[in-house]
Parts: structure tokens; sequence; C-alpha cells
């Protein structure tokens, strides 16, 4: 669906995306990740038709974002960052307006338009003005906008930025279920959202690709997984010594006793889980235990891991 | 071309849902009232050569009052939509930024007819209540709507070109006024002490409003001026539509 060549911007003495080459298939949910100017909006803005690449090149669906301009843009919705909107138009008067736009005529905008507030629960709002309405909303308005027409991709950028937890959820499942029919590129900072909703992730940090995999690879990919906390009712000392003649065990590490119960740190070497025997030289050596747990990593360690790197 | 009307009547609506435009109307309808009625009393005082048509749009206080309209009707065309960032939502639309810069064009264009028809409702009353005509010829009437036309569609051109360079409504207005003003004291440029050669000062004044309007409200209608200010409108349109294309341009 998208196909991204050797993509450079320069702007005068900076370089927003340095050389960039991806693809997304046709029903995937790509999360495009990176911290702030890594270079995510530049390159939207460039698979948008919005701004030309200074060398490679992008298509999607097949056609050429610098010489099918028309042909690309037919074919996305586009919810840009901050979502721009017209304040002075009532909600149902501006979906009609862009499904007009977008292409579709007479009933078929209106139906459209009556779909896309609908699908983002907003008929509400139909009869408000855009300039009144909440943040929650105008993000659902955008995102109304870019699939009125039922465009075979939707390019989403920060789609849930600075919607409280709530709508974010609503956001969420909306993205997740609209992926259902429509092949997604979504940029964000929230990487639980992404790690929920994408089926694959791009981490994108000084104009280059860092990484581009499935977020569960990803995570395997982080070497912290292998840390097992631990809390006994025994001398931390006496703990340590007996954990440390185990195999696989780097190191063990006291945090603080409290009452009796001293909570210990253990590193494993890489991904091997030595829960197990944990429990076990407890039983042996007659401690009680009462919590025993393997640190997971998550796609912020990853996305961390990988941008610091 | 469907696109296209879908964005005219979008920017119409724009125009007419908001109270600038009424406040546009009715402050210049109010200002041309008071001109006229001022002018219609001059002419009972002293004897005059010329028809009520000639001695209204030769008053400078009448285009006074364009150096200040051109830059309110044109000043947010796309320098709200910068600001706002709906050029972007706009523009990656299946739309032709010709379709964009025309449709906004077209439609200050109309709201600008709207503002100048009670002028010519006035000389209609005139002629209906005092029975004399307020121009010599029918043609000056015609003369007078086509210089207004296209002294109109000239200035909405330049306050396109001038919206489009800035995000900042205030600085577009500050450069149609500039350019408004300099183009009308073209024709006043011996007033000023100007010392040029007088071939030189031919040239110049050939390009002021001031020239053509004698001619147009005397009802001789010069295909000259009509091809200066429609093809420097369609330059100024062109020169609108390269700014917006210019971050699409491949480096």
């Amino acid at each position: 669906m998208i196909s991204v060549r050797n993509l450079t911007k320069r702007y005068a003495g900076h370089t927003a995306v340095d050389d960039i080459s991806f693809e997304v298939d046709r029903g995937e949910i790509v999360g495009f990740l990176g911290p702030n100017g890594a270079g995510k909006s530049t390159t939207m803005r460039i698979l948008t038709c919005y701004l030309s690449a200074t060398q490679g090149a992008a298509s999607v669906g097949g056609f050429d974002t610098f010489k099918d301009s028309i042909e690309v843009r037919k074919r996305i919705g586009y919810m840009p960052e901050n979502v721009p909107l017209y304040d002075d138009m009532r909600v149902k008067e501006y979906l009609h307006f862009r499904a007009q736009l977008k292409g579709l005529r007479g009933r078929s905008a209106r139906r459209a338009a009556g779909e896309a507030m609908d699908t983002c629960s907003l008929q509400d709002v139909r009869r408000k003005m855009i300039g009144t309405l909440s943040k929650g909303y105008r993000q659902r308005v955008g995102l109304a906008d870019a699939l009125v027409n039922k465009p075979e991709l939707l390019i989403l950028d920060e789609p849930t930025n600075g919607l409280d937890p709530n709508q974010i959820r609503q956001v969420r499942e909306l993205i997740k279920h609209l992926g259902e029919r429509h092949t997604i590129l979504i940029s964000t900072h929230i990487l639980s959202e992404v790690e929920m909703t994408a089926t694959r992730v791009i981490i994108i940090d000084k104009g280059r690709i860092k990484a581009s995999d499935t977020p569960q690879n990803l995570i395997r990919r982080l070497h912290s997984s292998g840390t097992v906390h631990m809390e006994v009712k025994a001398k931390p000392k006496q703990v340590i010594e007996k954990i440390e003649t185990l195999s696989d065990i780097k190191n063990a590490i006291h945090i603080g006793t409290s009452q009796g119960w001293s909570t210990i740190d253990v590193h494993a070497f890489s991904n091997v889980d030595i829960r197990e025997q944990l429990s076990s030289l407890a039983q042996e050596q007659n401690w009680p235990l009462r919590e025993l747990y393997r640190d997971t990593a998550s796609l912020e360690d990853a996305f961390v891991d990988i941008t610091r790197s | 071309m469907r696109q296209f009307f879908i964005l005219l009547r979008k920017e119409l609506r724009s125009f007419f849902l908001s109270p600038l435009a009424y406040v546009i109307i009715a402050l210049f309808t109010f200002l041309n009232g008071w001109l006229f009625s001022s002018i219609v009393t001059a002419m009972r005082m002293k004897v005059n050569q010329h028809s009520l048509v000639y001695n209204l749009f030769d008053s400078g206080w009448f285009w006074m009052g364009y150096f200040f309209l051109f830059p309110l009707l044109t000043m947010r065309l796309f320098a709200e939509e910068k600001k706002l960032g709906t050029l972007e939502t706009l523009l990656t639309a299946p739309v032709r930024t010709a379709q964009v810069v025309l449709a906004k064009f077209v439609a200050t264009t109309i709201l600008y007819i709207v503002i100048m028809l009670p002028i010519f409702a006035f000389f209609f009353l005139f002629e209906d209540i005092t029975g004399e005509s307020a121009a010599f010829q029918k043609g000056a009437f015609y003369g007078a709507a086509a210089i207004l036309l296209l002294v109109g569609i000239f200035n909405i051109a330049i306050g396109c070109f001038a919206s489009s360079l800035t995000s900042n409504q205030l600085i577009a207005a500050m450069i149609t006024f500039v350019v408004v003003v300099l183009h009308y004291f073209l024709g006043f440029i011996h007033y000023f002490g100007a010392k040029l050669p007088a071939e030189l000062l031919a040239k110049v004044t050939y390009f002021s409003t001031v020239e053509h309007r004698h001619l147009f409200t005397e009802g001789l209608i010069d295909s000259r001026p009509v091809i200066y200010y429609l093809s420097s409108a369609v330059v100024m349109l062109f020169l609108t539509h390269h700014v917006l294309e210019r971050r699409r341009w491949q480096s």
C-alpha cells in the first residue's frame, strides 16, 4: 500500500528525514514512533502529498506522491497533528463539505457524512459549531473527516494527543475497529496504544529508521526482561550468597529490608526465566516467600533502548 | 470544475455567515451614500460640466475607501488557513491548488460586487426621484461598472497574493494596503514634486487608475486598461498559486 524508497527531506541547514525506506502492506496497522522532531510528521506530510521529498520517492497504492498526487490523495484519509478544522462550520456541514471535496456527490456525500458521524459517535453534536466543541470531539471530527470517503489508507498524526484517558480508550477502540477495513499508519507518543493496536511498529529517530518489527519482537529484543524481583523473610546477605551459587545468575542486588522482609533484584543472563529456580531455593532454605515476579519489558522500554543507542 | 464550485460555495458561505461581510457592506453603503449626497449638494451649488456618475467616481474620497476595503476583504483568505492549519487538510484533499486559489478569488469578487451594488441603486433612485439623468449617456454606467469591476479584480488578486505570503492577517492587510495606495498614487506622482522626465511620467501615469476612470466614467470603454487589469490580476493569481505550491517543489 505504501512504498517509501530512500526518502530524504532537507530544510535549510537541517535534515528532517534522512534516507528512509519502508513498506506498508494492505491491511496492516503500522505504528510510527519516535521522539519529538524525529521526522514522523514530515514523512506523513510527504506521503499525503503536502510536501515534496528532497530525494527518493514515495508511492501510495502504486501512485507516486509527486507525479500522481491527485490519485494518491483520493486514496488517503489524513488527520494532521492538532486537527485543524473550520471553527465556523457545524459538524454535519463540515463533514458533508469534506465528503463532497473528496469526490462524493449528492445523496452519497450526505450518507457518507452520516456514517462517519455514526462511526465516531458524533451524532449528539452534529448541529454544533466546531469552534464550541471540546478537544475530544474535535479529535473525533478530524478522524471522521479522514475516513468520510472510506479511503484505502488512513494516515493519523498523533490522533490521541491531548485527550483524557477515557477519550484515549475510545479513540483506540475506534482505530482497532477501523483497522478491520483500512490500512492505517498512525504516529503517537502513547506507546501502550501502539502496543495494543499496531501489527507492526516503525521506530524513527533523527530522521532515520531505527527499528521495524512487531511490538512483541521489539520487546523480546530487550535484555532487561531477565530481571526477577523477590521478597523473602531472611537475611539479605545469606540470600544473595545462596542465589549466586545458582546457574544463569549474573548478580543479585539487595534493594531494602522492611519488617524482616528483604527485597532482592536478581539479574539473569539473557532471557532465561529463573523464577522456578528461585522458588525451589526458597523452599529448600525454608525462607518464607511473599513475592516473586519477572520484569516484563514494555514497548516503552524498547523505545527508550532503541532511541538512546 | 465540480471541486471549484464546492470550494466557492464554502467560501461564500463563510463570508455571508460571518458578521464581517455585513459590517463592510453596511459601512461602505453608508460612506458611499454620504459621499453621494455631498456630491449632489455640491453640484446644486455650482455649475458643473460633468455628470453625477463622473463626479462621484472622480472624487478622491470614493477611492479612499478602497485603500481599506481590499485589505479587509482579502487578509484572511490564505493567512487564516495557514494559521489554523486548515490549508494542510484542504491541500491534502484531492483538489488542485488552482481551484482553491480561483474559488477564493471569485468568492471575494462576488462579495465585492455585492458591496458595490448599492452605489448603482443610488443613481437609479436619483433618476427616479428627480427625473434628471445621472449620466449623459447610458454607456457611462457600463463604463463605471466596468472600471469598478476591473480595479476590484486587480486589487483582490493583489490581496490574494499578499495573504498567501504570510500566516499573519495583519501583515497581509498591510501589504495589500501599501500596494493599493502606491498604485493609486501613481496617477498623482507629479503632484508630489517627482522630477521625472516627461516621457517616463506619462508612462507611469498611464498605469494609474486615475487615468482610466476618467475615460470609463465618460462611457469610453478602452480595451487597453481592460487588458492591463485582467492580465495583472492573472499574474498575481499565478504568483499566489506558486507561493502555495512552493512547498511541493522538488529541490
